[in-house]
């Protein structure tokens, strides 16, 4: 037995300026799924704790609802890789068995990550192919550019495509 | 078995907490849904460990946590962190407010039981109840007798078996107090023959309705040095063996028996008003409790309106820390003339809450950080 909220995912929404935390409703859908949903610019959150970027462990603000808008998002951090997927990628799916280590920049942060894929990395297709709009990144590293020893880690962070500066492709350790 | 604190916004988590905690870990476990009632509960009754979100809706858990720290009533409780904002930012911020552990969910029941276990394990507990607190000031209208009938109350109002013991020939008037007729009182024991056991002793206490047991002085003034000193600490000795906690309400005198009571007490509460003659006084008494100095405790008390007396500048007076401040109530008078102690029949007045911030503070060991 675990100490969580049930059918609600704890999660970390960053926008340039702002560390959102709250939970959002997952009883029906993935969180991939809301985000990646076009007839919805939106995505509703539950208890929403605001954090200045350059302060992320002070809560500043207090809300019990609000609605976060998508297009601002830059990243999102999950702490278990399988909230980071939309739902016919989770529970023993076989798409995606090549694990391709990456990195890339959003604005304010670098992203250092896995994309699970089901075939050769190409970095032209990771970023055109598909209407998805958030692309997940499993065991990732999100660092603060202007604060390098400011780190969020997660087993997903879901990164907005839209945001993404560079992608490469990062050599094995 | 400990009693654990546990605040969440999250309902079905508190009950899956209590249930494991209780069943498991055989623990009392005491809910709260948002941190300004958690804080009052802790504030009540002091837990031994507290558990604490951070989300929650109006006042976050690093708040709960730094006000916590900040009241002496709750300084010492170990506090687990318990979030879903599980980043080593997070991590630092729940330090840094002051707890002692962090956890980010989710975890294991089996986890959070080992974290329990091993931070009751080493916290540093309070002194085991069962100590005689001797409550003296060589200067009178300082108002021990109200912080001893008050401190005796909130013991037995979290569940201690206490005795109050008044022992002022001249003035005392615990019983008053307490709504109760002195009578039975000690004066009768100064003429037994042999120094008083348990059974005997027993026949001589009053029944306050609270639980509390009431070894009276008598009404009348006693004209000579009142009881022997081999009776009152047989006395003393006698109701050890049925009492967790003795609190001795002293003479303004440092009499044998005063000496002596001292010596058998774990904790002496210094008590003072922010006055020249009283602080004086005070200073005079810290020379002559030098041998019994590791368990001195300083309690300034604030028996008249005005402004709050500074105890940073009294504890540089005295080069001693001051362990807690007690505030004027004003409706203190109005519970003296009912003869019911604020501690009993009003709680969360300023001077209830006060006395029970200060067992703490005085039960803590020597060498804390002092309160103030």
């Amino acid at each position: 037995m675990e100490v969580q909220e049930s059918g609600y995912l704890a999660a970390d929404f960053f926008t340039h300026s702002y560390r959102i935390s709250g939970h959002v409703d997952v009883r029906r859908r993935a969180l991939a799924d809301i985000l990646n949903d076009q007839t919805s610019n939106f995505i509703p959150l539950e208890d929403a704790y605001i954090s200045p970027i350059d302060r992320p462990g002070e809560i500043i603000a207090t809300y019990s609802a609000s609605n976060l808008v998508k297009s601002n998002l830059t990243v999102i951090v999950v702490s278990q890789s399988n909230d980071a997927l939309p739902r016919k990628h989770t529970y023993g799916s076989y798409y995606g068995t090549f694990l391709h280590k990456i990195f890339l920049t959003v604005p304010g942060f670098e992203v250092v990550g896995y994309l699970r894929l089901s075939s050769n990395l190409d970095l032209r297709r990771v970023l055109t192919t598909g209407t998805d709009e958030f692309i997940a990144v499993l065991d990732g590293r999100v660092r603060n550019s202007l604060r390098p020893d400011v780190t969020f880690t997660g087993g997903g962070v879901l990164v907005n495509k839209r945001h993404i500066g560079a992608l490469c492709m990062a050599e094995e350790e | 078995m400990a009693r654990i604190l546990v605040i969440d916004d999250n309902a079905d988590l508190l009950q899956m907490i209590r249930t494991i905690l209780e069943s498991r870990g055989k623990h009392e476990v005491i809910l709260s849904a948002e941190g300004q009632d958690g804080l009052a509960k802790a504030k009540a009754a002091p837990p031994d460990l507290a558990i604490v979100d951070v989300m929650m809706p109006g006042m976050t858990g690093y708040e709960v946590c730094r006000r916590m720290r900040a009241d002496p009533a709750t300084s010492h409780v170990p506090i687990i962190i318990l979030t879903a904002r599980g980043q080593e930012v997070d991590r630092q911020a729940a330090l840094d407010a002051g707890a002692d552990l962090y956890l980010s969910k989710p975890v294991t029941m089996a986890e959070l039981q080992q974290h329990v276990d091993d931070l009751l394990a080493r916290a540093p507990r309070p002194e085991a109840p069962g100590g005689v607190m001797a409550l003296l000031s060589l200067r009178g209208g300082v108002g021990v007798t109200t912080l001893a009938v008050n401190l005796a109350a909130t013991l037995v109002r979290q569940g201690e078996q206490v005795c109050l013991l008044d022992l002022c020939p001249a003035s005392g008037n615990a019983a008053l107090q307490l709504g109760l007729r002195p009578d039975p009182n000690w004066s009768a024991l100064a003429l037994l023959g042999t120094p008083p056991g348990s059974a005997t002793i027993g026949t001589y206490l009053l029944n306050h309705s609270s639980g509390l047991r009431l070894l009276a002085a008598p009404f009348v003034p006693i004209v000579g040095d009142g009881l022997p000193r081999e009776t009152v600490l047989a006395a003393i000795s006698a109701l050890q063996q049925n009492f967790a906690a003795l609190v001795i309400d002293l003479p303004s005198a440092l009499n044998d028996v005063t000496m002596a009571v001292l010596d058998q007490a774990d904790i002496i509460g210094l008590v003072l008003t922010a006055d020249p003659p009283a602080i004086q006084a005070t200073v005079g008494t810290l020379q002559a409790l030098k041998p019994f100095a590791s368990k001195v405790r300083i309690i300034l008390n604030q028996v008249v309106p005005g402004p709050s007396s500074s105890a940073q500048a009294l504890q540089r007076v005295l080069r001693q820390p001051v362990n807690g401040v007690v505030p004027f109530d004003p409706a203190q008078a109005q519970a003296l003339a009912r003869g019911q102690p604020l501690a009993l029949f009003s709680p969360t007045s300023p001077l209830a809450q006060a006395v029970a911030g200060l067992i703490p503070s005085l039960r803590a060991s020597q060498g804390r950080p002092a309160v103030v």
